[in-house]
């Protein structure tokens, strides 16, 4: 047995014009919570669609529990519970149905079935509603079930694709109290992606920061933070012609500003408000005209500001619309 | 774990949902043969209680003879009038589709002679109205004489149908054939293409089963389908008046039949899903497949009225088979083995290409999510 819950070697996934995952190769250890960290279209959902064996890599080699996925898949499958992006339960089945199907597809023995379901919908918080129609669920009820439905037949390893994404906070203070109880008491390696920072900080042992198809970076949360920096961050919007002048500001009272389009940020260090304090005073020594200063905690933005120069492309417009966004979606 | 378990777990799953919305499904199996029977089964079928005028000018028992022979049966319905003139102007009014003018002396010539006035801007009634006075007229050795003038009598003797009374068994059967390969393209095409935009495929697809289960499972819910619809259109069209007159081993015949169509446009229908993103452009081409299918296999119009060159397209039509098969069964009362076994052939032949069109195209689906 090996001891890794997933190993990508090389992992490569070329569509028509687009390297959607290039020369990924992660080690996975097991009963580790892993983050894959990246913006819209960073290639998150390509990896996990080929860890699933939903896609079959350009080149490079996906092992799960040390099964090959792409020879093996029934039994690779087996081991993996699955949480996808788009939140997908039945709406015209309750939530025990869903959970029946579900739990009868992974091949869970007849005996067995009706204490897994009952465990599961335990475990969700769903219990009252079992035999509810799941289209009558709120959001964050049916990602909980959903979430359950992954689990119900004790997978070792569980993959989740954004799991909470467009969810309430307690709706996500739920689902990441579940995993870290799975993860504790039942040792379950989970793999999530993510466009958040602060869960993958909160969640993880171990974070991959993924962008164009690339890991650019990996590691422990507390690394990464030592990495990038990731203090207090300070920006002030103003006019695009007043940026310049805004930047040589920061300069003046010690920041180190990067002009973006519409605003400047730089990072805050260690004695932030006194810094923006002496920004606020000479900002309106020099009658500079700006729209907004604002402090705040680090975002994903900013990790990718610090460690490729630019914006994440979402936030720039530059990715809407058309393709390979929606493409590396699997949609 | 035998991939026949997998596609029983999945055909649940689809049950479920049909069972929770068994509302839905019936309505949409009453509405659409409710419409075609009725529609149909109304047009071209013999009027009944049709109103004509008898004027008798003889009032001698053999011209109430003939005028009870007349009443006999419920096509006509007899309503006396003393004068010519006055049955005329209720001929022109529209109240009576026909006047009878039984003359005096009816009885004494050697020849008997009626005079028979047809509105035939009523061609149905006008020919219930010639084909009974005709029928009347053979019984009393008489011949129903051309009137003077104004005559305007004309006869219709041809029917696309024939005025029989299989006529509507054999609208219903053609009918069940359309409503069966309906079914199929509600019952499982549709639901492939929700099941992708739910993303529900994806979910099948993560699981450790065969990914043809999910194939088969459709296959088998939009066959259960076609059969349920086909079954609520035959007690429909069995309320209406239409007959089943083999019994059981009719209604076996044609629950064969109907499975053979639905298994094959079942397999049709996730052929074209698997090939069609969204459920609009799905459901315009499903239509525009299935309703000429319907109307070139004869369930509305016999194939023999069909022009010339429709006609090869209609021999490579199934449906052309189902309806031929089921119209066997129901108008003529039986369907020889040889025809049986040939039109079940063709059905067997065609759900075999579709299904491996269905199979190729879903192989690599899950690449297309």
């Amino acid at each position: 047995m090996t001891e890794y819950a997933i190993e990508t070697e090389n992992l490569v996934k070329r569509f028509a014009n687009l390297t959607a995952v290039n020369d990924v190769s992660l080690k996975i250890k097991k009963g580790e919570i892993f983050g894959l960290l990246g913006p819209n279209g960073a290639g998150k959902s390509t990896t996990i669609n080929m860890l699933l064996g939903l896609l079959s890599p350009t080149s490079g080699r996906v092992l799960v529990n040390g099964i090959d996925v792409h020879k093996e898949p029934a039994r690779a499958k087996e081991s993996v519970g699955v949480v996808t992006q788009e939140t997908v339960v039945e709406p015209e089945l309750t939530a025990e149905q869903n959970l029946m199907i579900f739990g009868r597809l992974y091949h869970i023995p007849k005996d067995e079935l009706q204490g897994r379901i009952n465990f599961a919908l335990d475990l969700s918080d769903l219990k009252e509603f079992r035999n509810s129609y799941a289209g009558t669920f709120s959001g964050g009820m049916k990602r909980r079930l959903e979430t359950a439905k992954a689990l119900m037949h004790s997978p070792p390893v569980i993959l989740l694709d954004e799991p909470t994404t467009g969810l309430d906070i307690q709706n996500r203070t739920k689902i990441w109290n579940l995993l870290r109880e799975i993860n504790s008491k039942q040792n379950v390696t989970i793999l999530l992606t993510t466009q958040y920072l602060e869960e993958a900080d909160q969640l993880c042992n171990r974070i991959g920061i993924i962008d164009h198809g690339k890991m650019i970076a990996l590691g422990t949360p507390a690394e990464l933070r030592q990495k990038i920096g990731m203090s207090t961050v300070i920006e002030v919007s103003a006019d695009k012609e007043e940026l310049v002048k805004v930047g040589q500001i920061f300069k003046k009272v010690g920041l180190e500003p990067t002009v973006l389009s519409n605003k400047v940020s730089a990072p805050g260090g260690e004695s932030a408000v006194l810094k923006v304090e002496k920004l606020v005073s000479a900002l309106t020594a020099s009658k500079v005209k700006i729209h907004n200063i604002a402090m705040h905690e680090p975002t994903i933005d900013d990790v990718f500001l610090k460690l490729t120069g630019s914006e994440v492309r979402d936030s720039t417009g530059e990715m809407t619309g058309a393709g390979p966004a929606a493409l590396l979606r699997g949609r | 774990m035998s991939i026949i378990q997998d596609t029983y777990t999945l055909f649940i799953r689809e049950m479920l949902i049909f069972r929770k919305n068994i509302g839905a499904g019936i309505g949409r199996a009453i509405i659409f043969p409710a419409l075609f029977i009725f529609l149909l089964g109304s047009f071209g079928s013999s009027p009944k209680n049709v109103p004509i005028a008898i004027v008798n000018y003889d009032n001698t028992a053999s011209s109430l003879n003939f005028i009870n022979a007349l009443q006999s049966g419920n096509n006509v319905q007899v309503i006396s009038s003393t004068t010519q003139q006055q049955a005329m102007s209720q001929l022109a009014a529209g109240t009576v589709a026909g006047v009878v003018v039984i003359p005096n002396g009816f009885a004494s010539t050697g020849l008997h002679n009626v005079y028979v006035y047809l509105d035939n801007s009523q061609p149905q009634s006008a020919s219930v109205v010639d084909a009974k006075v005709a029928a009347a007229a053979q019984q009393f050795n008489i011949k129903p004489l051309d009137p003077p003038p104004p005559s305007t009598v004309s006869v219709v003797t041809n029917y696309a149908y024939g005025a029989s009374s299989n006529y509507l068994s054999s609208v219903v059967g053609g009918i069940l054939v359309m409503v069966a390969a309906f079914g199929s393209v509600f019952g499982s095409g549709f639901t492939v293409l929700s099941d992708r935009e739910l993303g529900n495929l994806k979910a099948f697809l993560t699981t450790p089963i065969n990914k043809f289960a999910i194939l088969l499972s459709k296959v088998a819910s939009g066959t259960v389908q076609s059969i349920f619809s086909a079954y609520v259109g035959l007690m429909l069209g069995l309320i209406y008046g239409a007959t089943l007159t083999t019994g059981a081993v009719g209604f076996m015949e044609l629950l064969w039949i109907i499975f053979l169509v639905g298994l094959g446009f079942s397999a049709l229908a996730i052929t074209l899903a698997t090939k069609t993103r969204q459920i609009q452009s799905y459901a315009l081409v499903a239509q525009s497949i299935t309703m000429p299918a319907a109307f070139l296999g004869g369930s509305f119009v016999p194939i023999n009225l069909l022009p010339a060159f429709l006609l090869p397209v209609a021999y490579l039509d199934p449906l052309t088979y189902a309806v031929n098969a089921v119209k066997d069964i129901m108008v003529k009362g039986s369907i020889p083995l040889s025809a049986l076994v040939f039109d079940s052939g063709v059905l067997i032949a065609f759900t075999l290409i579709m299904l491996t069109l269905a199979f190729m195209f879903f192989k690599n689906t899950s690449e297309q999510l």
